[in-house]
């Protein structure tokens, strides 16, 4: 037994007096899923660009951080988070109360609502509309969220995909009447194929995107949001939303 | 007192929250292995038959060379060369849309096309990808069992007087069908496992099961280490029946 550990206790000893002398001045990785255009997304050449990432990169230039992008899958974006595997989330995360338990959030960066696309021919004009219709959304999303909510969550009826462009592909192809997902990233897929259009639900509440730290990481957090502040009083802020959305940024709450 | 702690942190409640997705997610896995068992091991019989092919006559020869050899053998070649995962993709999101669409399918279009692409396309696309592909590794497994039988014997049958396929019938496959069991049942325990990769179209089974309660409550333990052990009892299961299988057709080897 004894045999055993010793070994593995110096390896555990070093690792930690490792992570102490790097925890100085180390590079922060950032997680995002880059199949969320046009927040995060790979150009042919791998890079991953976007919204999101304009504004952790303005983020971390304000507060001095370092910082490396890493593709992170949204299904696993969490428990990378969890486990250390990255230090913080910019990856169209919406804040609701359920994330909160679990997790800390900045303040919001981005205005968001649900958004519903449909064939053109379709008559669907609200979320109830779509009861006892196949409906696509991206699995753990704030539209699977509201799906389940509404619809039952072991319905069948609710398709859930690993990412955007599948359930856009699975409603082209007719494989499910309506998809649900945020408004950034639906508007963007929908003007990519004729045949479908939005239709927006007024009872979709506003919702925000905040970036996601681990729980308690409070000095990090503050970072974040004193950058954030930084890009928002400096103009930067809405540059980057005009260059990624062709509109004028709309007042974010302070919270 | 270990024990204590870990059902504390497990929780197994969002387990039995989504206890119905989990029970049609079981029932989809062993629906779709079962099919895919027997339609792949019919595929494979006759691929494999159709690689040895061969007749001594013009213009058997030629038919046999080029309308059976070649064609299985790059079959066999392209499906155990590919991924299977890129497969089930290809086949659900651009072979299945070309002849089942509801614009201008070539083999339904229309209402239909929609209904059925709606209810079963994953299912489909799934079951398809899964059989062909079980089918090119069926198939060298007959390969190899029936040239593993003697020539000698094919000819002793031939020159009594006995047919083509009735030496094939009678003499060779009962023969060969005894050897052929062990890989066939590693075939079968393999399929099941990875029927696990449908998931990523939207079939309902174990896997998409265990990442929709993933993604909403962005815990792993739970979902991922209850489909482990409900896949694993059903390898151990399909074991034991073939254990079963080969001792019950093995009797006249053993002296």
């Amino acid at each position: 037994m004894n045999v055993l550990n010793r070994p593995l206790l110096a390896l555990a000893l070093f690792a930690l007096a490792l992570g102490n002398v790097q925890a100085q001045n180390k590079e922060l990785i950032v997680g995002s899923s880059a199949t969320y255009r046009p927040f995060a997304y790979e150009t042919p050449s791998k890079e991953i660009v976007g919204y999101d990432v304009d504004i952790i990169k303005a983020v971390a230039q304000k507060a001095g951080l370092q910082i490396k992008i890493v593709n992170t899958p949204w299904t696993g974006i969490f428990a990378a988070l969890n486990n250390g595997d990255v230090d913080l989330v910019i990856s169209g995360v919406t804040i609701n109360d359920k994330r909160k338990q679990s997790y800390d959030f900045t303040v919001p960066y981005f205005e968001a609502r649900q958004l519903i696309a449909v064939h053109q021919a379709s008559t669907v004009k609200s979320l109830k509309d779509l009861a006892g219709k196949k409906v696509g959304v991206v699995t753990g999303s704030t539209g699977d969220d509201i799906a389940s909510r509404e619809f039952g969550k072991t319905n069948t009826d609710i398709r859930r995909f690993e990412s955007t462009p599948v359930v856009i592909s699975e409603l082209v192809g007719s494989g499910v009447d309506a998809a649900i997902g945020d408004n950034g990233v639906i508007a963007f897929r929908v003007q990519e194929h004729k045949q479908l259009k939005t239709v927006s639900d007024a009872n979709f509440p506003k919702e925000y995107f905040g970036i996601v730290v681990k729980q308690g990481n409070k000095a990090l957090r503050d970072k974040l949001n004193t950058g954030l502040a930084a890009i928002k009083a400096d103009g930067s802020y809405a540059q980057i939303y005009k260059k990624w959305f062709q509109a004028e940024a709309p007042a974010l709450p302070a919270q | 007192m270990e024990a204590i702690l870990w059902f504390g942190w497990f929780r197994a409640d969002i387990i039995v929250e989504y206890a119905m997705l989990f029970w049609h997610g079981l029932q989809m896995t062993v629906t779709v292995t079962v099919i895919c068992i027997v339609q792949g091991t019919a595929l494979g019989l006759a691929i494999g038959l159709a690689r040895l092919a061969e007749a001594r006559h013009a213009p058997a020869r030629q038919l046999c060379q080029y309308a059976l050899r070649w064609p299985s053998t790059i079959y066999v070649s392209f499906f155990r060369g590919t991924p299977l995962f890129v497969q089930i993709l290809l086949i659900h999101f651009a072979v299945l849309p070309l002849f089942i669409n509801p614009s201008d399918g070539l083999l339904v279009s229309g209402e239909l096309a929609r209904n059925l692409k709606q209810n079963y396309g994953a299912f489909l696309s799934g079951v398809l990808a899964l059989t062909l592909n079980a089918g090119a590794y069926i198939s060298e497994i007959f390969r190899a069992g029936i040239q593993s039988i003697d020539r000698g014997q094919i000819e002793a049958s031939r020159s009594l007087g006995l047919s083509f396929s009735r030496t094939m019938y009678h003499v060779v496959l009962p023969q060969a069908f005894r050897r052929m069991l062990p890989p066939l049942g590693n075939n079968a325990i393999a399929l099941l496992k990875d029927s696990s990769l449908i998931s990523a179209i939207g079939l309902a089974e174990l896997a998409y099961a265990a990442r929709t309660v993933a993604g909403a409550y962005s815990r792993y333990w739970e979902p991922y280490l209850t489909i482990s052990l409900m896949y694993w009892l059903m390898t151990l299961g399909l074991a034991y029946g073939i254990k079963k299988l080969e001792a019950r057709y093995g009797r006249g080897d053993t002296r």
